[in-house]
């Protein structure tokens, strides 16, 4: 999964040949590698309305809120369990802090078209990072060990990063850029803790 | 529009399509990047690949040259 993003990111940033490879070095070596389901998609920017960005924003960071909090759950350490939580904890700020950008740019106080109908999504589905519906990835990270939950983990967040980048960069008005950089650094932060996750023999 | 419009697939190789790619050609023609930890490339790497942690890849694309295919792993 790390491949994944990272091949998007490349992608993003102009590489015209960026390829991955399927299954990582655990597939080179003659394993089957069981990635998440429909994870080679990635998040990609096409032309949007900076209002769409930050919908999309907003429900992303739904989904990894609730992902990390059922990974919290299932943790049996505490440090681990901890570390969930946390991450769950500051996507849910995350949310409030994207809701705050939609209002003030729109002058609306309440709406409630924010965020699905904006996006033309149905309510009742999560989503995560390249349109992974959350409750395929709970289902999947159900008998897995936490070395994948954490790389599927880090994945999200690379997404999440390059998402606000490019935010920064396409939305107008500095209080929104500034926002936008405020959560890319947040999510940079994330992405250190789960990899230094990745690192640690629980 | 639904949610898929948002996204876009990222081009995957099979490890048997990488494995001929890296014996038809010269390492000077490709990037091999290895975006795990430092831990664990040194436990195992594919022959060649250059580390660099996705967490670091953002601020170290300088050492990559874009014209090249590039393999990620």
């Amino acid at each position: 999964m790390r491949s994944r993003a990272a091949a998007a990111v490349l992608s993003r940033e102009g590489f015209k040949k960026a390829y991955s490879m399927e299954g990582g070095i655990r597939a080179w070596n003659g394993l089957r590698a069981a990635g998440p389901p429909d994870a080679g998609m990635a998040y990609f920017e096409p032309a949007q309305k900076p209002e769409e960005m930050i919908a999309l924003a907003w429900i992303l960071e739904e989904g990894a809120c609730k992902f990390y909090r059922e990974m919290g759950k299932k943790q049996k350490g505490p440090d681990e369990a901890a570390l969930f939580r946390e991450l769950s904890a500051d996507e849910e700020k995350h949310k409030s802090s994207l809701f705050k950008i939609y209002q003030r740019r729109t002058g609306k106080d309440g709406d409630p078209g924010f965020p699905r109908s904006l996006l033309s999504l149905e309510s009742g589905v999560d989503y995560l990072e390249g349109g992974v519906v959350l409750n395929k990835a709970l289902e999947w990270a159900q008998g897995q060990e936490l070395r994948d939950i954490l790389d599927f983990s880090v994945s999200l967040e690379v997404n999440a990063i390059d998402l606000y980048i490019k935010m920064e960069r396409k939305v107008e008005g500095g209080e929104a850029k500034e926002v936008f950089q405020a959560l890319s650094n947040q999510e940079r932060n994330h992405l250190k803790r789960l990899t230094a996750g990745l690192q640690k023999d629980w | 529009m639904g949610i898929m419009d948002y996204f876009k697939p990222v081009d995957t190789w099979s490890p048997d399509k990488v494995r001929q790619f890296l014996n038809e050609k010269s390492h000077q023609d490709y990037n091999l990047v290895d975006v795990r930890t430092p831990k664990e490339y040194e436990q195992a790497h594919l022959p060649g690949a250059m580390l660099i942690p996705v967490g670091e890849l953002e601020t170290r694309l300088k050492e990559l040259d874009r014209n090249k295919p590039t393999i990620t792993y």
